[in-house]
């Protein structure tokens, strides 16, 4: 903790760092908040501990590689991300993929949906120190997992999608063990919602705190759960349909309230919807091919995908220059435009609601951070692969 | 017309002030390009009129040989994009901040400063968002000149 050389008059302010290493927050992401007294007047920051340098690297790979590349943006949420990178590529490609892989890929994207609410309803009972809430949700994300697992082979990097449809058909067994794992998750949630809405001590943590207004959330262009539950209905699904969305009609869960158990409820409220959303493409699951044929080099032209990611939009802008690599993909997450507009609306709150406000956008940092670039152009020195598996394996000793 | 249409009509109509060149690059998309002296007025005419929010910022390098950098600066309505394009020049291209207007646009900005070596004037805060503090001054890894990766020249 700093102080700020002050007026005698006015209080004194302080500045308090938080991060990159901190024990609230499990991703690396550094704060300054400036208080007076306890209430923040300044919030600023610095991001790029997880930054990998995806943006510059897509450039000199070929559209194909650069799908495997795009999926490791998240952890979390690495469907969307290959999703979004697959619809602009195909609309540039001008190809459409079978209905069958359109089905697939939206039964994908809300399981993945299901099994990132879950994720952060652990993560934000952890950070309120309920630490039972968080035992329970992980262990019902592993169902989750295990189904990824099932269908794909894998539970986090999926690689369900490819240019121009989807790699993984599902067997009558993995549509059986899906709607198990539905009937599960309904149950759950259920039992989340009640928890939520009704216990006292969560209650004294959530109740209230971080509220943001349906014109603010609107304003400064928040999106995805965090928006929904300030009734700004900004969903993708519905607005700008895509893949199989264009023939499932998507309730957008919102609540009005604009705190952060409004946050809560509209997260748990989107696990049944996913659930359902689920039923209805297994029950009207199209037969037919899973992919379609895409040209080696993708034509000419500037396109912009956006889709809804578990923590809301996702935006890609993908340039073609003809040539079998992208020109330039610029990817916009979700957490950096809530993120941005958490900060704005820390001014004139409390410093001990802070960890909680951030939370509640469910903040992704490695979705944020995407570039660290080797070479140095003022400096020659060049690493080869070699040396830098040497370094990365010296500095774990 | 459809919704999409309608709102990107209206869109134009709040941006008509500005006299820009208006293109269609797909369906449910026109850019304007403007001025670059114009940006903050027409995120202003978009954004008082309660037409969308500001969703991203691109920065677009078109390489040495044409001597431009374009920044996109879209905004979402529904499925309408709207996007403003400004032709900077590559090096010491400046424009005018976002921030007063929407606070969140400071993330954005931060990013196209470090990655293309813009300048936002009158924005609250300048510093690196997500390149390192010991990054050389002046080196800028989204110009096309800046090597991938260790190895390239």
């Amino acid at each position: 903790m700093t102080t700020q050389p002050d007026s005698a008059a006015t209080p004194k302010r302080f500045t308090i760092p938080i991060g990159p290493q901190h024990p609230a927050l499990k991703e690396p992401g550094f704060f300054e908040f400036t208080v007076e007294g306890e209430t923040v007047i300044g919030a600023t920051l610095r991001l790029g501990y997880a930054h990998r340098g995806i943006e510059k690297a897509v450039v000199s790979r070929t559209w194909v590689q650069n799908l495997y590349l795009l999926e490791r943006v998240c952890g979390i949420c690495s469907h969307i991300h290959s999703l979004a990178y697959c619809l602009g590529v195909e609309k540039l490609a001008g190809v459409t993929p079978p209905p069958r892989a359109q089905a697939i890929r939206v039964l994908i994207a809300e399981l993945e949906r299901m099994h990132s609410h879950l994720l952060w309803l652990g993560v934000a009972a952890h950070d309120a120190g309920f630490e039972t809430l968080f035992m329970y949700s992980w262990r019902d994300r592993e169902t989750i997992l295990d189904l990824f697992e099932q269908i794909s082979g894998n539970r986090v990097n999926h690689s369900i999608n490819t240019l121009g449809g989807v790699k993984f058909d599902l067997t009558a067994e993995q549509i059986v063990s899906v709607l198990k794992a539905v009937e599960l998750m309904e149950e759950r949630a259920r039992y989340y919602l009640d928890l939520v809405r009704n216990d006292p001590m969560l209650g004294q943590r959530i109740r209230g705190i971080g509220t943001m207004s349906a014109a603010e959330a609107h304003r400064m262009g928040v999106v995805g759960p965090t928006a929904r539950a300030s009734g700004v209905g900004r969903d993708l699904r519905v607005e700008a349909p895509y893949a199989a969305y264009t023939a499932i009609p998507v309730v957008v869960m919102l609540e009005t309230d604009g705190d952060l158990q409004a946050r809560f409820i509209v997260r748990i409220r989107e696990m049944f919807e996913s659930c359902r959303i689920i039923r209805v493409l297994l029950d009207h699951l199209p037969e037919g091919d899973l992919q379609a044929r895409m040209p080696r080099r993708i034509p000419e032209g500037e396109t912009i995908a956006r889709v809804e990611a578990p923590r809301g939009e996702l935006f890609y802008f993908i340039k073609s220059n003809g040539a079998d690599m992208p020109e330039r993909i610029k990817l916009r997450t979700p957490t950096l435009c809530n993120l941005g507009s958490v900060l704005a609306l820390c001014i004139g709150r409390q410093l001990a609601d802070i960890p909680m406000l951030l939370i509640g956008t469910d903040p992704c940092f490695s979705c944020n951070d995407r570039a660290v670039v080797i070479h140095q152009a003022g400096n020659r020195e060049k690493w080869t692969w070699e040396q830098f598996r040497r370094y990365g394996n010296e500095a774990l000793r | 017309m459809n919704a999409v249409e309608t709102a990107l009509q209206t869109a134009l109509e709040h941006l008509a002030p500005l006299n820009g060149q208006v293109t269609t690059p797909e369906d449910g998309r026109r850019d304007v390009t403007i001025n670059a002296g114009d940006l903050l007025e027409g995120a202003r005419l978009l954004l008082d009129s309660g037409w969308g929010y500001l969703t991203a910022i691109t920065g677009l390098d078109h390489g040495e040989s044409e001597g431009v950098l374009e920044v996109l600066v879209h905004f979402c309505a529904g499925a309408a994009v709207l996007t403003l394009r400004i032709r900077l020049a590559r090096v010491g291209g400046e424009l005018a901040s976002l921030c007063a207007l929407i606070p969140a646009a400071s993330v954005f900005e931060r990013e196209i400063s470090e990655m293309f070596g813009v300048t936002f004037s009158g924005s609250p805060d300048t510093r690196r968002l997500f390149l390192p503090d010991e990054w050389p001054e002046g080196v800028y890894p989204l110009l096309k000149e800046s090597p991938a990766a260790a190895g390239e020249a």
